[in-house]
C-alpha cells in the first residue's frame, strides 16, 4: 500500500507537467484575448457598411485575384523545387535550400527593397519592362512581392512532404519502365495531394497578409495597389478605425480558414 | 531550476523596463532626426527615459483619438495640433510654432526629366511620386499646393505613385523610380539623401509654408515633465539643433 502511494504520489505532484501546460495556457489565453478584441471592438453595423464600401470591395477583389494568381505561380514552383530538395544530391544544394529559406527570416520591408533595387534600374527589370511586365507600383507588382514573400513557405511544406513520401513507390514504378517524369506525374504527386493542399492554403494565406513586400514594390497606393493589408494600414493613417478593423477581421478569417485547412491536411511544416 | 526562473524574472522585468517611459512623445515621422537628438539631450540631463513614437502625421494623430496615453504632440503640420485642440486633446497655452516646413521638389541627381518648376510636374510623360493626401501631412500639402496653382488635374495623371509615408517618396527618388516627388525640405538635407538627388525649390509666393507646432497633451500622464520637455524643444538650445538639421526656424 504505502509503496504504491509513492508511486502515485510524483504524478499528482508533478510541477514540471503542470508548469509547462499553464505556461501554454496563458500564451493562448492571452493571444485568444487578443484576438477576440479585434471582434468585439467595432461595432456590427459599421463592419457591415465598411464592408461595402468601394474602397473595401476594391481592395478585397484585388487581394483576391492577386492572391489567386501569386499562389497558382508560386505551385508552379513549390513544386518541383520541394521534391529536388528531397529527391536528388546535387552541387549548390545547401545554397539552394538556403537561400529559398532566406525570406522566411528576414523582414518583408526588406524583401521589398531587395525586389525593388532588382526590378528598378538593373537589366532583369530591362527585361522584364521589354516583355511588357513592370512590376514597379503596379498590380504585377503585388503578384511579383506575394510570390516571393510565400514561395519559401510553400517550399518548405513541399520538401517535407516529399521527405514523408516512401522512395520505393516510385523505384517501383521506375522498375515497371515508367520515366521520372510520368512517375512524378503518376505517383508521387497523387502521393503528395495533402501536401499539394497544405501548401497551396498556405501560400494564399501568406500571399493575402503580405504587406511590407506589397508597400515598398507596388507603392500602396490609395485604389490602385491597395489589397487587404494596405486598406489595414492606410485606414489607421487616415483614422478611420471602422475600416482598419474590418480588413483586419477579414485578414483573420482567411488565416483561420487557412489553419483550419491546413490542420486537417495533417502535413508538417 | 533556479537559474531558470532567474531568467525568467530578469526576462519580464526587462520586458517591463523597455514599456515603462518616463515620458512618451507623439511625433511626425520626418523629425525623427532633430527629436532623437534632442531625446537623448533631454534623457541625460533629466536622467529620465523618453519614449519617442514616429509616424505619419494621420497615424499619430489618429493614436491620440483612439485615446492612447501621449504627453507631447508634435505632427508634420499646424492642422493636426488646431485639430486636437477643436477636440481638446492638447492645452492651448502650450502650442509653441517651432519651425517652418517648406516643401520642395525632389528630384533624382542629375534631374534627367529637367524639373525647373512646379509647372513642369504637369508635363506629359513626367512620372510624380506624391504622399497620400490622407496620411502624411507631406502628401495633404502637396495636393493644396498643386491644387492652389491650378496644375492639380494635370499632375493626377502622371502620379504614379502615392505613399502612404514620406521615406518611400525619398527611396523611390533616391533609385530614380519617379521624376520627382514632393517632399518637406529638411528631409532632403538629411545625410542618407545627399549626394542621391537634387532639390527643386518652390517660388514662395507659389508655395504653401507650414509650421511645426509643439504641445502638451490635455490627459498627459507625465504632466511636470512634458512641460519641461515642451519648453525645451522650443528653447534657443533646442531650435538650434532644429536648424542643424535643415529647419528654418519660424516666422509668421
Amino acid at each position: 500500500m504505502a509503496a504504491l502511494k509513492k508511486k502515485v504520489a510524483p504524478e499528482r505532484l508533478n510541477f514540471f507537467k503542470a508548469g509547462l501546460i499553464f505556461i501554454s495556457f496563458i500564451v493562448t489565453a492571452a493571444l485568444v484575448m487578443a484576438i477576440a478584441a479585434l471582434f468585439m471592438v467595432p461595432d456590427v453595423k459599421d463592419v457591415w457598411e465598411s464592408l461595402q464600401s468601394e474602397e473595401m470591395i476594391f481592395s478585397l477583389k484585388l487581394s483576391l485575384w492577386t492572391g489567386l494568381l501569386s499562389t497558382a505561380l508560386v505551385m508552379v514552383f513549390a513544386l518541383p523545387i520541394g521534391y529536388s530538395l528531397s529527391r536528388f544530391q546535387f552541387t549548390g544544394k545547401g545554397f539552394v535550400k538556403t537561400i529559398i529559406d532566406l525570406p522566411v527570416a528576414f523582414p518583408e520591408l526588406v524583401l521589398g527593397l531587395c525586389l525593388l533595387l532588382l526590378f528598378g534600374n538593373t537589366f532583369v527589370g530591362k527585361f522584364f519592362s521589354a516583355l511588357g511586365l513592370n512590376f514597379i507600383f503596379t498590380t504585377q507588382g503585388i503578384v511579383a512581392a506575394q510570390f516571393f514573400t510565400a514561395l519559401p513557405y510553400a517550399c518548405r511544406i513541399m520538401k517535407s512532404t516529399f521527405d514523408y513520401i516512401n522512395p520505393r513507390m516510385e523505384f517501383v514504378s521506375r522498375s515497371l519502365g515508367y520515366s521520372m517524369f510520368e512517375t512524378f506525374m503518376n505517383v508521387s504527386v497523387p502521393l503528395a495531394r495533402n501536401g499539394i493542399l497544405a501548401s497551396t492554403v498556405i501560400a494564399f494565406a501568406r500571399c493575402i497578409g503580405t504587406f511590407g513586400t506589397v508597400l515598398i514594390l507596388a507603392g500602396g497606393t490609395y485604389m490602385k495597389t491597395e489589397v487587404l493589408p494596405i486598406t489595414l494600414y492606410l485606414n489607421i493613417s487616415y483614422g478611420n478605425m471602422g475600416m482598419a478593423l474590418t480588413s483586419g477581421i477579414v485578414l483573420m478569417v482567411v488565416s483561420f480558414a487557412a489553419i483550419f485547412v491546413f490542420e486537417q491536411t495533417e502535413v508538417s511544416l | 531550476m533556479k537559474k531558470i526562473l532567474m531568467f525568467v524574472a530578469v526576462l519580464i522585468f526587462w520586458t517591463g523596463q523597455c514599456i515603462a517611459a518616463d515620458l512618451i512623445v507623439f511625433s511626425g515621422a520626418g523629425l525623427m532626426k532633430p527629436m532623437e537628438e534632442m531625446r537623448q539631450n533631454f534623457e541625460s540631463n533629466h536622467n529620465v527615459e523618453i519614449d519617442v513614437h514616429y509616424g505619419s502625421s494621420g497615424e499619430i494623430f489618429a493614436q491620440v483619438a483612439s485615446g492612447q496615453p501621449c504627453d507631447i504632440l508634435i505632427p508634420g503640420a499646424e492642422k493636426y495640433t488646431q485639430d486636437a485642440l477643436k477636440n481638446g486633446w492638447v492645452i492651448e497655452e502650450t502650442i509653441r510654432p517651432l519651425v517652418r516646413h517648406i516643401p520642395v521638389i525632389a528630384v533624382p541627381k542629375g534631374n534627367p526629366a529637367g524639373i525647373k518648376s512646379l509647372d513642369d510636374l504637369a508635363r506629359s510623360g513626367v512620372r510624380v511620386a506624391i504622399g497620400d493626401p490622407k496620411a502624411p501631412a507631406i502628401g495633404r500639402v502637396s495636393k493644396q499646393i498643386l491644387i492652389k496653382n491650378e496644375l492639380w488635374e494635370n499632375v493626377t495623371s502622371n502620379i504614379s505613385v502615392y505613399a502612404p509615408t514620406v521615406n518611400q517618396l525619398l527611396i523611390y527618388v533616391a533609385l530614380g523610380q519617379v521624376d520627382a516627388a514632393m517632399i518637406w525640405g529638411d528631409l532632403v538635407t538629411w545625410a542618407e539623401g545627399k549626394g542621391k538627388l537634387d532639390v527643386i525649390h518652390i517660388a514662395e509666393n507659389r508655395n504653401i509654408i507650414n509650421n511645426i507646432p509643439t504641445a502638451v497633451c490635455t490627459t498627459a500622464p507625465h504632466m511636470d515633465l512634458a512641460t519641461q520637455f515642451n519648453d525645451y524643444v522650443s528653447s534657443p538650445e533646442g531650435l538650434a539643433i532644429w536648424e542643424k538639421w535643415g529647419f528654418e526656424r519660424w516666422r509668421p
